[in-house]
């Protein structure tokens, strides 16, 4: 799991910092945590825009690519110092990368107190609508006489406060699975095809359905190109080896990620030699600009059950399959090494030559089956044969939309037998922004 | 006549806090001098180990030093006081102390409804804290909601309302300096408490 922390405090010698990387050392099995530094926000002027400075946009991607934020904040005059509530009005005014995130509240004092009214305050103004953190009830962490909590290591020296300090950050760990998963698309309404939030690995900034996204994208993130080495699991390859190989697979492949954006395919065949035709400028456009609208609900449906973990891997043959031809589209979920799930593989070839070779390989001739329930000319799925869904395939592109009405046999029917799924992962595809606010006189808004 | 510093609680360009303050410099000229103060482009407080404070807070602090009271208007950001004012505050109470045992008015603006209630409920709790110490008037609130349309092209409040209501606060607000100057039993004692104060001694 990957927190970042930040210290509520641009003084030199913060025991605030301090605090955060004790925890970030200490507790290094819970949790990667990455502090996170303040020091060049500028202060909070609605009238002089800086949404866009380095210093701003750094804390906004870090907190994006987050599962969740630790904030050890200090007190000065009751409450939390300027200079982190300003952090928090830069990142509640044209931008809310808080929005639903998970945050752990910490704080160190001089004093008995320990912060406490700092926190308090801090909750409060975590929870207003224009930041709309999601904040850890209970589990408060006051560090009284800082002064005297470390030794000269920045260990903290009360074995007590040590394990309390961890059970605490164990809870939150706890807490953001939770949370992100509350966060999680459960229904297949909810589902996003316009691809309108962002995932850590969404590019800011270029227009999604612009034709030469994929080279705007790659200037933007000085992407790895041509001999530029890659190391994979398991192996190394250049771009162009990847390039390659990808493009030799028996197979069209394509990648649409958590934010349900067609982020690439191995163009290895002209657009109208393909099976499932898709065109070099689709590449990057969000699903909602590559499906026909009465797609939707059906792509929707299979995109949630691979998401929530319903199942693994749908699959459907298209409309118009003969004996000669059987082009089937596959649906894979893909999964992070914490089972989060992180969008989808989806595979399109034509079954018809591998079993023509099976049969002829092995002089064998096909058979129709008396009890099938199928049309055995078309579609040779086992679960065909549930009801006809009139919206068809979830596929990037319809190369036949208007056949794909009529056939009784397509269908995303999610095969039972495939493995068992586990429940949904926490990935947390960003909501949209908050609506305009209910009172102006929330959010980092000028009265 | 009674000199009052009306600190604008933003550093934005355009504030209906500042025109609050502004119509009331007018509309109570006769009866008090009121000074408008800005906090625009103070450094961000880093609590410096020299103690320096920078020459706008010195400035500041010299002229509340010899007003009569202070009044503070703040706008809400994100359920609270801006970071701005929080910072004017800070270094307002770095090593100077021109707030302790000084009568202080809150106002608030809004565009919303609300009229900044929740900012202003932290104020009162910032300027209560040990190195701050202000006299803020009790039980008297002033919520100026939908600020955007409240004033004419004059600048002046609209609402005979709410004129109404902040002549009577203000007449009430004269009245707690005069009360405030009699409360001096232990003004000295409070000056010496908050300069000695120091929370790296405490605990």
């Amino acid at each position: 799991m990957k927190l970042v922390g930040i210290a509520g405090s641009t003084e030199d010698h913060s025991y605030n910092r301090t605090l955060l990387k004790f925890m970030a050392s200490h507790y290094g099995e819970e949790a990667d945590i990455e502090l996170l530094d303040i020091n060049d926000v500028p202060m909070f002027n609605q009238s002089d825009d800086q949404t866009d400075s380095d210093a701003v946009q750094y804390l906004n991607r870090k907190i994006l690519a987050a599962d969740g934020v630790i904030i050890a904040t200090p007190e000065h005059n009751h409450t939390l110092t300027a200079s982190l509530k300003s952090v928090i009005e830069w990142l509640s005014f044209n931008i809310h990368p808080f929005n639903d995130k998970p945050v752990m509240i910490v704080g160190a004092s001089y004093y008995d107190q320990g912060s406490s009214r700092a926190q308090l305050m801090l909750r409060q103004i975590l929870e207003s609508p224009g930041v709309n953190a999601i904040v850890m009830p209970g589990n408060e962490f006051l560090l009284a006489n800082v002064k005297d909590a470390f030794d000269e290591n920045n260990n903290l020296k009360d074995a007590r406060t040590v394990d309390f300090l961890g059970s605490t950050l164990q809870k939150f760990v706890k807490f953001v699975k939770v949370i992100n998963t509350l966060n999680e698309p459960t229904t297949a309404e909810e589902e996003d095809l316009s691809a309108s939030g962002k995932i850590d690995t969404t590019v800011e900034g270029v227009d999604m359905n612009a034709d030469d996204w994929v080279e705007q994208a790659a200037a933007k993130t000085h992407a790895a190109e041509g001999d530029d080495y890659i190391k994979l699991d398991r192996g190394l390859l250049t771009v162009n080896q990847l390039n390659m190989f990808l493009n030799t697979m028996p197979m069209e492949l394509t990648y649409a990620d958590s934010n349900n954006q067609f982020i690439y395919y191995n163009k290895m065949l002209p657009t109208e030699k393909m099976l499932a035709p898709r065109r070099p400028g689709q590449t990057g456009d969000p699903m909602s600009s590559v499906h026909p609208g009465r797609a939707v609900k059906h792509v929707k449906q299979v995109i949630n059950a691979l998401r929530t973990g319903k199942t693994d891997l749908v699959k459907m043959p298209v409309p118009g399959n003969t004996p000669d031809r059987f082009i089937m589209h596959y649906y894979k979920a893909m999964r992070d090494a914490d089972n989060q799930y992180k969008g989808i593989n989806e595979w399109v070839l034509d079954l018809a030559p591998i079993v023509k070779y099976y049969l002829e390989a092995t002089g064998q001739q096909l058979v129709a089956d008396p009890n099938a329930k199928v049309d055995a000319t078309s579609g040779a799925s086992a679960k065909g044969a549930e009801k006809p869904d009139a919206t068809a395939s979830a596929s990037v592109e319809e190369a036949k939309p208007e056949e794909t009405a009529t056939d009784a046999t397509t269908s995303a029917s999610v095969d039972e037998a495939d493995t068992p799924a586990t429940p949904a992962a926490p990935v947390a595809p960003a909501e949209p922004e908050p609506a305009a606010e209910v009172d102006g006189t929330s959010g980092a808004s000028e009265s | 006549m009674t000199k009052f510093i009306a600190i604008v609680g933003t550093n934005s360009d355009q504030s209906t806090n500042r025109k609050l303050l502004q119509f009331m410099q007018q509309h109570f000229a006769d009866k008090a001098d009121i000074e408008l103060a800005e906090i625009k482009g103070w450094p961000i407080f880093n609590k410096p180990e020299d103690k320096h404070v920078p020459a706008e807070a010195l400035a500041l602090a010299d002229k509340i030093d010899q007003a009569d009271g202070v009044i503070i208007s703040t706008p809400e950001y994100d359920h609270s006081v801006p970071a701005s004012l929080m910072n004017a505050l800070e270094w307002l109470s770095y090593g100077i102390h021109p707030f302790v045992d000084k009568p202080v008015m809150i106002t608030g603006t809004s565009y919303g409804t609300l009229g900044s209630s929740r900012a202003q409920a932290h104020l009162r709790i910032i300027l209560d804290s040990p190195e701050l110490r202000a006299r803020i008037m009790p039980s008297s609130e002033f919520l100026l909601g939908h600020s955007l349309q409240a004033f004419d092209e004059d600048g002046d409040l609209t609402d005979t309302e709410k004129v109404d209501k902040l002549d009577g606060l203000f007449a009430d607000f004269e009245t707690f300096v005069d009360l405030t100057k009699q409360l001096n039993n232990a003004s000295g004692i409070n000056k010496q408490e908050a300069t000695d104060f120091s929370w790296d001694n405490l605990g």
